[in-house]
């Protein structure tokens, strides 16, 4: 009698609930291990996460630096943007190696064009007239400074000579537009006022 | 903090240097959201071969100005001794004082929160007309300055009419 209740006690109801638990956990781990350990191991893969938005706010600042060399510079410095903004200013950024090829980012499919075009050894750096598009305000040669500072008043109110400070910002931000275009323009103006003095020289000395 | 103190320093000099400017120098921040980085455009010195020309430059101001100094870098091809093929500027008054080891420069020369970027603008002014040769910072144009002057001002006065687009 007794001897038939032993093995009915070798595995009692606290045994049985320990390996269900056991169990449960052990399928858990299981089923929970292979995605957590892909997780960590994409994180912490070789080549450290670039920031392009990052990238992108020193590549706006200078149009001419290139990106490639944007990008090495803040994978090493571990994306400090204000470190490679300072570098880009005291002595340039260093050439990356010709290996490093960082991926593009997707985002940067639209401007690919001027990415291009930004490699392709084009002059870094376009002219004044260029850069603030200013090629509709170039008076035609000849005329008179007179004209030409009646046609610059094309915003009104403006005393170009007298300047002053506009409690709007917006309007500051305009005066200090025009004030950049005018002296442009005007160096401009005077240059091919002197150049035509020059020609005209030249002229008179080969009739002479 | 401190950015606010450079915030408000550098709005002054905004209001300063539009409101009184000084010949031939025009500079602001590029927006006003954004007061430390500004844009400037200087005249070429007048009887040197940069006159008549317009010299465009960016300046980006550390957080802790007018403590440190900016630094400056001219966005135009310079063919000038004291500025970088890169474009940054080499000038004593940009460079803070005790961080020169040659000791080429005299501390009153270097950067002090008494200096300010109509300052600056004003001495790079005079450093086109002047380059200084003990430190040239591009050294093929230094060379060209000092042993063929005639083949220096011709590539300076070239780079005055391709800046303005002629």
């Amino acid at each position: 009698m007794s001897n038939g209740e032993i093995p009915a006690t070798t595995l009692n109801i606290p045994q049985l609930l320990l390996v269900l638990v056991l169990g449960f956990l052990a399928v858990r781990w299981y089923l929970s291990g292979p995605p957590s350990s892909a997780s960590s191991s994409r994180s912490s893969s070789r080549t450290p996460r670039i920031d392009y938005a990052r990238v992108d706010q020193v590549a706006q600042m200078f149009p001419q630096a290139d990106r490639r060399a944007i990008i090495w510079d803040m994978q090493r410095n571990g994306g400090n943007v204000a470190a490679t903004t300072e570098r880009i200013l005291s002595r340039g950024l260093d050439v990356p190696p010709p290996s490093f090829q960082p991926p593009l980012p997707p985002q940067a499919t639209p401007s690919g064009g001027a990415g291009a075009r930004a490699n392709a050894k084009t002059p870094a750096h376009p002219d004044l007239i260029t850069r603030y598009n200013l090629s509709s305000k170039i008076t035609p040669t000849g005329s008179s400074p007179l004209v030409d500072s009646g046609s610059d008043t094309s915003t009104p109110a403006s005393t170009p000579s007298k300047p002053s400070w506009s409690t709007n910002k917006t309007e500051r931000a305009l005066q200090l537009q025009r004030r950049r275009e005018e002296m442009i323009l005007e160096a401009r103006r005077k240059l091919e006022e002197k150049e035509r003095a020059k020609t005209a020289v030249d002229k008179g000395k080969g009739k002479a | 903090m401190a950015t606010s103190v450079a915030s408000k320093r550098l709005f002054h000099e905004y209001r300063t240097l539009t409101t009184d400017p000084p010949d031939g120098i025009t500079a602001g921040p590029l927006s006003e959201d954004d007061l430390f980085t500004w844009e400037a455009l200087i005249s070429g010195p007048a009887d040197t071969p940069f006159e008549g020309g317009i010299f465009p430059a960016t300046l980006v101001f550390p957080k802790d100005y007018p403590l440190a100094p900016p630094t400056m870098r001219f966005t135009c091809d310079i063919w000038h001794p004291n500025v970088y093929p890169n474009g940054a500027v080499c000038i004593s008054i940009l460079h803070p004082p005790g961080d020169d080891p040659m000791m080429y420069e005299k501390a009153s020369e270097r950067w002090s929160p008494i200096q300010s970027v109509e300052k600056i603008l004003i001495s790079v002014m005079s450093m086109l007309a002047e380059p200084n040769d003990e430190s040239p910072a591009n050294v093929d144009a230094a060379r060209m300055w000092r042993e063929r002057r005639d083949e220096y001002e011709r590539i300076v006065r070239d780079g005055v009419r391709k800046g303005l687009g002629l």
